[in-house]
């Protein structure tokens, strides 16, 4: 009957357990302030006003689509998992984007992919990363204004996040983020002649880098304290960095390296804070080692060949769409059965 | 021990056991009053065979086995039979402790089928918990080839601490115990599994090793790990051998017991003392005075928790069996029964209920942990659903109900009580989809109990002509030659089907102790009618028969 859990017991002879559930994402929330304190370090307010203005939407939408869907509101809140999908999407945002584009993200995360599936564990893919991919595919131009490095309050922050920007000054903005760069430097620039012609604005490399070194402390903590298993984030960069390493060993004039697609963009990021995304996941951990290794191979193509500079959103959505046949097909074997049955070809369920 | 050699998963609670370790094992005070359940084994309740007002000494037998899958009952207290119900029976005691026992028997020179009669007329019970019938457990030699006889003392959860005192205290009498079950089975080993968190039982067991004779014993500490207590894990761990899903331990060649049920059989053996008292643990920190206590069966939970004080403020819940697998009693007014291993009087702090069950986010917590590698999540899925092929095509009916899975979970989700529920129901839609062949089956037992009726009748009618007419009896006779060829072969047919039925029943009693047995007790009681109308019939025909010849 269970009358004890490993949350209620504080004299527990190993401490590996895992925090409950509500505590879990809260852990996870405050393992993304260190990347977010980075960001704003480099790319300014604009960063906090999107996570903010993101969490913000999260938890009114979530509150909104219960109370029409007539279940109790306070427990599900209590679970924070709407806050952090709003922190996950805020970051992944351009910096100071205009309040009504994080709506419109939030929409598709909080109340299309997530509660019109059923709400948190029912979702099958990842709220934040379909928020983030429906925008990108819908506001292309919102989604490339991606700053230089600048200082922390830009003059113009407040009429960006009110959307009240003239467009014609919103192209003034823009920065080419590295891995945009590199992607339009054409074939005909090797990689080294890029390089040489410093394209891009001052500081810029540099602050993706300690961004990037950022995510990894904070997906460390969480990975020290077992609050995402190893499987996944070393899958992911594992694989991504085989296949890069691969790539570039062939043609290094043409290929970024395998540290360059490690530390720029969402590569990071993405394994630690949206990948591991349990409910979306594969739940074997065959199943994760699979499930990981498959969004950091997709990250690699999809950049090398595909049409956009980043590709973790994609990558994981495509990969979210796999779990129900990595379920099936990764059953671990009961003791004492013959066979894992489950997944028998000819007997799809 | 190696790691070749493990079950997956596994988790490791606070074993708590500190607190019941420390003072010897002690006898309980003597209760004035007992309630003693029909229905403290698993199988068929015991039916009652004293009345209110008949004088009982301790080990008087008040209720009998009833079917095959059923045990005896005893008095534990000398007195006066009180109240007799269709569920229990109670003794008011009279203080006198006067004793039944049946005669010793010298084990070494016993016939086997003498020993097992005598653990079948003693009650004796598996006492970890399960409540299996002894003597059906040993009668397994009669289908398969028993090896090794593995002493389940790991004792893996929390709190409990039973078989470790038994184990200090009775370390000799245990071994001798397991001398007599393997002598009972054909064991040609006996491997100890005990955890190493019990280092005082571990060195009493090492004392007694060498002396216990004719089977070598072999001891085996294992790593603190729940659930290796579990029989599956703990075969799989000692002896890497794997036991087939929806099978029995003895196909692999195992039989398996805990250290206090090879006491109770040393004692029913050596001294005749039939199973009237156990040990358990009375443990939490509601009470004062925890430790072990060898308890009169029937004695009232009430009663013992006072003894060792009981601080009622404090208390939040007692839980009967261990944290992990056990379950709260609803009322302390029930007694200690054959299967009560362990008494926690937990306070709120000590046991907290888990906070509200909040959406499982499919972390696979519950997978890493479960020792039959089952996907309990899945499970969890399905059982909300109520998806029953589903659950079986997820091994449903593998999960031990360790709590393993929700013990880690981190949505706080009963899984445990689901598959429980999930499984009772699927039980219960077996027996709804048997129906109609459990009608048949009652009307073949109708039948075969009116034959063999007939058949008495014919006997006695025959015993009473041959007396009439000894001197000349011919003529009636002659006519109807004996088929006695014929009979002969009946009789061997009949005998077979109560060896065909009760060999099912051993193996599905045992398979899923909480299945009902009602259908397969009737089959095998239609086969026992048969079987004795043919006897009567062979046997009727075998007098005639000589008469003939003699005249
Ligand atoms: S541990 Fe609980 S929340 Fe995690 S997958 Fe299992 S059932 Fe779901
Ligand atoms: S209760 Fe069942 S499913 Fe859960 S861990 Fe134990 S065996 Fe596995």
């Amino acid at each position: 009957m269970s009358m004890m859990h490993a949350s209620g017991v504080k004299d527990a002879m190993t401490t590996t357990a895992v925090p409950p559930t509500a505590s879990l994402m809260r852990w996870v929330i405050a393992a993304t302030l260190p990347g977010i304190a980075t960001m704003s370090y480099f790319f300014g307010l604009g960063v906090i006003s999107n996570v903010l203005l993101a969490a913000a939407f999260g938890v009114a939408l979530e509150a909104a689509v219960l109370r029409l869907r007539q279940r109790p509101i306070r427990v599900a809140l209590d679970d924070s998992s709407a806050l952090l999908t709003g922190v996950l999407l805020g970051t992944s945002l351009p910096p100071a984007s205009p309040w009504w584009l994080i709506g419109v993200g939030m929409i598709a995360a909080i109340v299309v992919a997530k509660q019109l599936y059923g709400g948190l564990g029912h979702n099958p893919f990842n709220p934040a990363m379909v928020g983030y991919a429906l925008l990108l595919v819908s506001f292309p131009t919102y989604m490339t204004l991606w700053a230089p490095p600048q200082e922390m309050l830009p003059n113009d922050l407040w009429a960006q996040i009110t959307g009240t920007l003239p467009t014609t000054q919103l192209d003034s903005l823009s920065g080419a983020t590295p891995l945009d760069a590199f992607k339009h430097k054409g074939n005909a620039v090797l990689a080294s002649e890029f390089w040489a012609a410093n394209p891009l604005p001052n500081g810029t490399l540099t602050a993706w880098q300690w961004v990037a070194l950022a995510w990894l402390a904070g997906g460390g903590v969480l990975m020290a304290k077992r609050i995402i298993s190893w499987h996944i984030p070393i899958a992911m960069l594992g694989s991504l960095v085989l296949l890069a390493t691969l790539f570039y060993l062939s043609a290094p004039s043409h290929f970024a390296s395998p540290l360059f697609h490690l530390l720029t963009g969402a590569t990071l990021f993405g394994a630690f804070f949206i990948a591991t995304d349990p409910v979306s996941a594969a739940t074997s951990q065959r199943g994760k080692l699979i499930y990981g290794a498959g969004i950091g191979a997709l990250v690699i193509i999809i950049r090398t060949f595909g049409g956009y500079p980043d590709a973790v959103a994609f990558a994981v959505l495509l990969m979210n769409l796999c779990v129900p046949l990595l379920d099936l097909y990764s059953v671990p074997q009961p003791t004492g059965q013959q066979k894992a049955s489950p997944g028998k070809p000819g007997e799809q369920p | 021990m190696s790691n070749a050699f493990d079950f997956p998963g596994g988790i490791y609670p606070p074993e708590r056991k500190q607190r019941s370790n420390q003072s010897a094992l002690i006898e309980a005070p003597l209760p004035s009053r007992v309630t003693l359940p029909l229905q403290q084994h698993s199988g068929q309740p015991a039916t009652p065979c004293v009345a209110q007002g008949d004088t009982v000494k301790v080990g008087s037998v008040i209720a009998k086995r009833e079917g095959m899958v059923s045990s005896a009952l005893h008095a534990s207290i000398s007195g006066t039979v009180g109240e007799v119900s269709t569920t229990q029976i109670s003794i008011d005691g009279d203080g006198q402790d006067a004793w039944l026992r049946l005669p010793p028997l010298e084990w070494q020179y016993a016939e086997p089928h003498a020993l097992l009669e005598r653990l079948n007329e003693s009650g004796i019970v598996g006492l970890g918990g399960a409540g299996f019938p002894a003597h059906i457990k040993a009668r397994v030699v009669e289908r398969h080839t028993i090896d090794t006889l593995v002493i389940n003392a790991a004792e893996c959860e929390p709190y409990i601490t039973a078989d470790d005192l038994t184990l200090r205290h009775y370390a000799n009498e245990v071994l001798e115990g397991a001398q007599i079950t393997a002598k009972l089975c054909g064991a040609q080993h006996i491997v100890i599994g005990i955890e190493d968190n019990k280092p005082e039982a571990i060195d009493a067991l090492k004392q007694a090793l060498t002396n216990s004779q004719p089977v070598p014993v072999e001891l085996t500490v294992i790593a603190t790990r729940y659930p290796s207590g579990g029989e599956r894990q703990l075969i799989k761990k000692l002896l890497d051998l794997n036991v087939p899903s929806g099978g029995l331990p003895a196909d692999v060649g195992v039989l398996c017991h805990n250290p206090g049920t090879l006491l109770a059989i040393l004692h029913a053996v050596r001294d005749g003392q039939p199973l009237v008292s156990r040990t358990v643990t009375l443990t939490g920190e509601a009470i004062t005075q925890p430790g072990n206590r060898w308890v009169r069966l029937g004695t009232s939970v009430r009663e013992l928790l006072e003894q060792t004080g009981l601080n009622t403020s404090e208390l939040h819940q007692v839980i009967q069996g261990g944290p992990m697998m056990g379950t709260p009693l609803l009322t302390l007014d029930t007694p200690v029964t054959k299967l009560t291993n362990c008494l926690i009087a937990a306070t709120l702090e000590e046991l907290p209920p888990p906070p509200a069950e909040s959406p499982c986010i499919r972390c696979g917590e519950c997978e890493s942990v479960c020792p039959v590698a089952l996907l309990p999540q899945q499970l969890h899925w399905y059982a909300r659903a109520q998806d029953d092929a589903k659950l079986e095509r997820y091994h449903l009916f593998d999960c031990i109900e360790c709590g393993a899975c929700s013990y880690v979970c981190p949505s706080h989700i009963p899984l445990v009580v689901d598959y429980r529920e999930a499984k009772s129901r699927i039980r219960l839609q077996r027996i709804e989809a048997t129906k109609a062949e459990h009608a048949k089956h009652r009307f073949e037992f109708r039948q075969a109990r009116l034959a063999r009726e007939e058949a008495e009748k014919q006997a006695r009618k025959q015993a009473r002509q041959a007396q009439q007419r000894r001197p000349s009896n011919t003529a009636a006779t002659n006519s109807e030659k004996v088929d006695l060829r014929g009979l002969r072969i009946a009789h061997a047919a009949a005998k077979a089907s109560v060896k065909k039925a009760e060999k099912t029943l051993a193996r599905v009693a045992q398979e899923d102790p909480k299945q009902s047995l009602d259908d397969l007790e009737m089959q095998l009681a239609t086969a026992q009618e048969n079987l004795k109308a043919a006897e009567l019939q062979l046997a009727q025909a075998r007098e005639q028969q000589s008469s003939e010849e003699s005249s």
